[in-house]
């Protein structure tokens, strides 16, 4: 198979291996559970902002990420804790509202762009979750 | 009999603009008293205009109508006993009638009511070849002229109650088929024959709109089924809904993966080499990635692996989503670990050695 040396796939790839190897450098001998639990959060933002620039501003979405990394660093113990419950409270229910919610920047779109924009971002999402599998695996043998 | 003429004039005046059954029911019992007002000069009011006819054809309308009237619907049409009183209160009009005397007499031939229903259908489908330009451009224009002259036309008959009747009839029917037919139907709604009373609802100003809606929901159903192809699972699906709460399932487990290889990324030490070629490589579905689901797939060749991969990730996720809280707490080592040790149980025998193993070194 030919590989498409400017995927989305190898865009991300890039980005995201260069944020890591930044995030363990500074890596602190202790491992405390804070310390990783702060890792953890970085690394999620970074899995994010890096899906989301390889993406680009093209789409309603990925903005929508990027917007709200850049703000995040300016208010950021706010959104921690509002990260915090988030991830408590993610439940299974409701319709469109709730794929309004879950998709970045689908707040204030029609349906029809909504869904437009939740297949990309689903198709993002799957590449995302197969390249960090494939860093995992990758890391841990 | 004058004042209360008066007082109802200018409601009946209104309805040219817009449907009002209301305005239908008042019509049917202040008929008689209408029949008998004084001319207006207004020529919009149908009313009004019935009574500037020649007289004698008015009156013949009047007698024959409700012969044929009183027979079919008697009980529902109080009004057209009162019309029989019309014969001796009917006045000579002023000649200040400004319709034709064509739609007079087109209008005489239509009120057959036997017929009326066959008539009115096939005249509509004429109408429509005629005039569908007019009522793409100019609904309201359209409109009002058939309006105005449709009720002048026939607001001679006693029996333009019951054709309102019928009208209404054809008008649900038409509405019913502007579903099916979006152009015909709705150019049906917006433009009858004068003789038929369109008191067009505010359907017809919205040609345009219903079509644009109809565009939007084939826009709407075309991606909704470009995301069923999408999520796994849910072509079989029938129902917006249903399909709607699978894609937003699809995503929430997406996006809990992403946490989840994002925690074990932390935990994990990460001795990335700069090898990012073998990241890319083992994209195509090495065996590495199948061991980390061998207790689901076991007999799945790797090339297989990514779509069943996902299924199985999907099942882990929903199992483990009961455990998932506990991540979100900073809490200390041993809650902080089960989770991870549980779900790391279900990998492969080496998976969870290595990963036991950087765990101890961790601690």
């Amino acid at each position: 198979m030919p590989s498409n040396h400017n995927s989305i796939k190898t865009r991300f790839t890039y980005r995201f291996a260069r944020s890591l190897k930044k995030l363990n450098k500074n890596r602190p001998a202790s491992q405390s559970m804070k310390e990783t639990y702060r890792r953890y959060h970085m690394i999620r933002v970074a899995s994010y902002a890096s899906m989301a620039s390889a993406v680009g501003p093209k789409r309603a979405w990925s903005r929508a990420v990027l917007w709200k990394i850049r703000n995040r660093t300016l208010h950021r113990t706010l959104m921690k804790k509002s990260r915090i419950h988030v991830l408590r409270t993610r439940k299974v229910s409701g319709n469109p509202n709730d794929l309004r919610k879950l998709v970045p920047g689908g707040e204030g779109m029609d349906f029809c762009r909504l869904l437009n924009e939740t297949a990309h971002y689903i198709k993002c999402l799957r590449t995302q979750v197969q390249i960090m599998k494939n860093i995992v695996d990758h890391c841990s043998n | 009999m004058g004042s209360k003429i008066e007082t109802t004039q200018p409601q009946f005046r209104s309805g040219n603009g817009g449907p009002k059954p209301s305005e239908m029911g008042f019509v049917l019992e202040d008929f008689p008293g209408l029949i008998s007002a004084p001319p207006r000069t207004e020529t919009d009011n149908s009313f009004t205009a019935l009574l500037e006819l020649p007289a004698p054809q008015a009156f013949e309308l009047l007698v024959n109508s409700p012969d044929a009237a009183a027979n079919e619907e008697s009980p529902a049409k109080p009004s057209i006993a009162g019309s029989a009183e019309v014969h001796s209160h009917f006045p000579p009009p002023p000649p200040i009638f400004p319709s034709d005397i064509g739609l007079f007499v087109r209008a005489s031939k239509f009120s057959v009511f036997a017929s009326v229903e066959n008539s009115n259908n096939s005249i509509l489908s004429n109408s429509n070849s005629k005039k569908s330009d007019i009522v793409k451009q100019e609904p309201s224009d359209s409109d009002s002229n058939p309006n105005s002259s449709s009720i002048a036309a026939s607001g001679q008959n006693p029996k333009s109650a019951k054709r309102k009747e019928r009208e209404k009839k054809v008008k649900e029917s038409n509405r019913k088929s502007k579903k099916v037919t979006p152009f015909d139907a709705s150019e049906d709604g917006g433009e009858k024959l004068p003789y038929v009373h369109v008191r067009a609802r505010r359907g017809q100003a919205t040609d345009s709109h219903s079509l644009a809606e109809r565009a939007r929901r084939e826009k709407i159903n075309a991606r909704m089924k470009l995301l069923q192809e999408l999520v796994p699972g849910c072509s079989k699906i029938s129902g917006t809904a249903m399909v709607l709460d699978e894609i937003i399932n699809h995503v929430q487990a997406l996006q809990r993966q992403v946490e989840f290889l994002s925690m074990r990324l932390a935990a994990v030490n990460p001795r990335i080499d700069c090898n990012l070629d073998s990241l890319l490589a083992a994209e195509s579905g090495s065996p590495v990635d199948g061991s980390f689901v061998g207790m689901f797939t076991p007999s799945m060749c790797p090339d297989v692996q990514y779509n069943g991969n996902r299924q199985h990730y999907n099942q882990m996720w929903h199992f483990d989503g009961l455990h998932q809280p506990v991540l979100g707490r900073e809490e200390d080592n041993p809650n902080f670990i089960t989770p991870e040790n549980s779900l790391l149980s279900y990998d492969a025998s080496a998976n969870s050695a290595s990963l036991h193993s950087s765990q101890l070194k961790m601690g």
